[in-house]
This record gives structure tokens, sequence and C-alpha cells, in this order.
């Protein structure tokens, strides 16, 4: 087993959520570099721990509640924040006038013509559930969710490479 | 409150929010609109109904209009939720609206969620976002964000408390000002690594997961949190 192979796990084994299987641990007692490392990264782990989160308030589910019901009482006024959004808003006029068609058809059923017009777009092929290519697939299909706001695309690589030299 | 003394229960109904509603099961769905107050103990048998059920099955439920199977979902993340927001949002104050924000567009999308999509990686793509998106919108209207354990929310009042009683005050005031120097540090990483080693350490996500949130190959991840810790051990030396 290389040093870098050891590295790559390093986290894992630190926070002992990986497994030390008998080639790391034959590694670790050869490679004086490895295991002080090891060593380290447990210190690490260990003061990462202090940093305590709160638990969730009393007041957390009744503003859930809150919320949720203001959401159900305003179907259209959820539905034109959702419209509002800075992304979508260039998207708007197509979506107007598919989500009206969508839901004039079903009869105002669904507050969130955006979601059933993907919903009901089940001629899409079904990938095998389980799997890596089936969950990546689906997480795909779910986009709409966070279609409008791609940060995660934007994180910068390059950051971490200026920050760590 | 004793923060170690509700540690592990995170499926149990809360302290006084929630009555006695027995008759809330999987199956029979309750409408929200009519709760008056939280079926806690509804969640009991919905959870023994729940068994064996994966939360995308559970998901899927909710998609149906299942409104008792959208309570179990929120009792079952919301405290991970909730200490997930409070270290990515940078902001104490805001990580309980915006672990609610995550559940309601949990709710407004449950139309479009797909069963073969992990669940979890679907909620922490959500709440990544959201808390992303609210570090930099905040971090432009007050460049140095200061964030105190003692600043009391602006709507409850109430403080984010994790003092330990046990402590005296001056234990505690120690205590403190390490967490806050060792939040500090992993708050300067850079965005993906600090996403990266919140998911991984206080969440205990794997690195398959974790790189299922972010979008990137198992190997770019686990590179990803190794130099993370690696800067956090060199930053961190001094409290070692
Ligand atoms: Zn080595």
């Amino acid at each position: 087993m290389k040093c870098e192979e050891i590295r790559a796990v390093m986290p894992d084994l630190a926070s002992g959520l990986g497994e030390v299987t008998p080639a790391i641990s034959g590694h670790l007692a050869g490679c004086a570099a490895c295991a002080g490392k090891l060593e380290e990264f447990r210190k690490t782990m260990a003061l990462l721990d202090e940093w305590q989160a709160p638990e969730p308030s009393p007041y957390f589910d009744v503003r859930l509640q809150a919320r949720l019901r203001e959401e159900m009482a305003k179907p259209q006024s959820a539905w034109m924040a959702w419209l509002r959004r800075p992304v979508l808003a260039a998207a708007l006029s197509v979506l107007m006038a598919i989500g009206v068609g969508l839901f004039v058809r079903e009869g105002g059923g669904g507050y969130q013509p955006a979601n059933n017009m993907i919903a009901n777009n089940d001629a899409i092929v079904q990938a095998e559930p389980g799997t890596a290519v089936g969950d990546l697939s689906a997480l795909e299909k779910n986009n709409d969710l966070y279609s409008d706001f791609e940060l995660l695309d934007d994180l910068q690589v390059q950051h971490d490479v200026g920050a760590n030299p | 409150m004793d923060t170690r003394e509700l540690e592990g229960e995170q499926l149990s109904p809360r302290n006084g929010v929630q009555s006695g509603v027995s008759t809330a099961t999987m199956d029979g769905g309750i409408l929200m609109a009519s709760l008056g107050a939280r079926p806690g103990a509804g969640l009991q048998p919905a959870l023994a109904g729940a068994e064996g059920y994966t939360d995308a099955e559970v998901m899927l439920r909710v998609k149906s209009g299942d409104q008792a199977a959208f309570d179990f979902l929120v009792q079952k993340y919301r405290r991970p939720l909730v200490s997930f927001m409070y270290r990515m949002a940078r902001n104490a104050a805001a990580a309980e609206d915006l672990a609610q924000e995550v559940f309601l567009r949990v709710y407004r999308s449950r139309q479009s969620y797909e069963a073969s999509a992990k669940f979890t990686t679907w909620l922490y793509r959500i709440a990544t976002n959201l808390a992303v998106n609210h570090a930099r919108d905040t971090r432009r209207e007050r460049p140095e964000v200061t964030i105190s354990l003692d600043e009391p929310d602006q709507e409850t009042g109430t403080t984010m408390d994790v003092r330990d009683s046990s402590m005296t005050a001056e234990e505690n005031l120690v205590r403190e000002e390490r967490m806050a120097a060792i939040r500090r540090k992993v708050e300067a990483l850079p965005e993906r690594q600090r996403t990266a080693v919140i998911m991984h350490k206080y969440q205990q996500m794997d690195y398959r997961q974790i790189a299922e949130v972010l979008k990137l190959s198992e190997s770019a991840t686990k590179s990803l949190l190794f130099r993370a810790y690696e800067s956090l051990r060199e930053q961190l030396k001094e409290f070692v």
C-alpha cells in the first residue's frame, strides 16, 4: 500500500469511520510519516468535536407548522414567489404558458405547476433504483429544486488550490 | 437545557410542543391544515409503521399526499439539519429558519421527487445550496459577521445555548472561546472544503454521499477532505 492510498482514507481512519484493514495497519507499522500524520489527524478530530451545535428550539415545530400552513393557504402567492426567483425569471414567459396550460388541464389541483410538469414526465426512462447511475439520474431529474441556485457548481476548486499550496 | 441529555433521541417528540394525537399512522395521513397541535405521540405509531421503509419510500408517501409521512421525515431530520445549518450558515440565529426552509422546499417539491435518489443526498443538496447562498448573502451585507452564542434569536428571543451546566462560568468561558476559535478555523476554509468537513465530521456522511451532494468524484472528495483536515491540523496546532 502506498502513502497516497493511506492519505486518501485518513480522514475516515482518524474519525473512526474507516476500517483499519491489515494492509493499512501493515503500512502504518512500517511508515512513521503516515503513522504520525494519522495521530495528528486524530487530535484534530478530537478538537473539532468540541464545536457543538445546539438542539432545535422548542419553537421549531410550531414555526415550521405555521410556515407550512401559510404555504398551503396561499398557493397563488407561493407560486408567484417561486417564479420571482432571479434565474427562473428568465424562463418566466415559457413556464407561465406551460404552467397555466397544465394548471387548467388539471383543474387547479396543484399549486406547483412546474413540479407537476416534471412529475408528469413519466416517459423518462426509469433508471435502476439503488444503483449509482439510478441515484445520479434521479438527482438530475429532481434538479428543478436547485436549478435556480446552482451554487454548488460554482464552489471554486481554484480556491482550494490557492488556500493549500 | 443540557444538550447531552437529549443526545441520541432525535426521533423523539420534543417537550411541550406536541400533544398526544395517537391516530396518525403512515397510512392515515392527517391534514396539516387541521392540526392545532403537532401529533407528537402519533409519530411513534407512524415510526413503528414505517419500519422497513426507506426514506425514499416515505418520501413517495409524501408525494402521494400522506401528511404523516412528511411529519415523520421532519422529526427524523430536523435535529441533523438544524446542526448542519448552524455550522454552515455563519449565523446561529438563521440556522432554524434555514432548516425550516429546507423542509418547506422538500414539501413544495414533493411532486417531482424521484424515489431512486437517495433521500439524504437530495436533502443535503437542498440544504447545502441554501446555506451557501445564505452565507454569501450575509457576507455581502456584513463583511464581518460576528456570531455570538449568546445573541438571542430575533424572533423567539431564545439563545442557541450550548453551555454545559456542570461547568463553572469560568470553565464555560474557556470552553466557549475554544469553540469559537475552532469554529472560525472551519469557517475560514474554502467553501467546498468547509462543506465537506461539516458533512464528514459532523453529519457522519461517507465519501460517496458527500461526493454526490457536491457533484464530485469520490477520489476528488477524498483529496478535498484530506486537504481540509490537513489545513485544520495546521491551524489548530496551538489548541492541541
Ligand atoms: Zn506512508
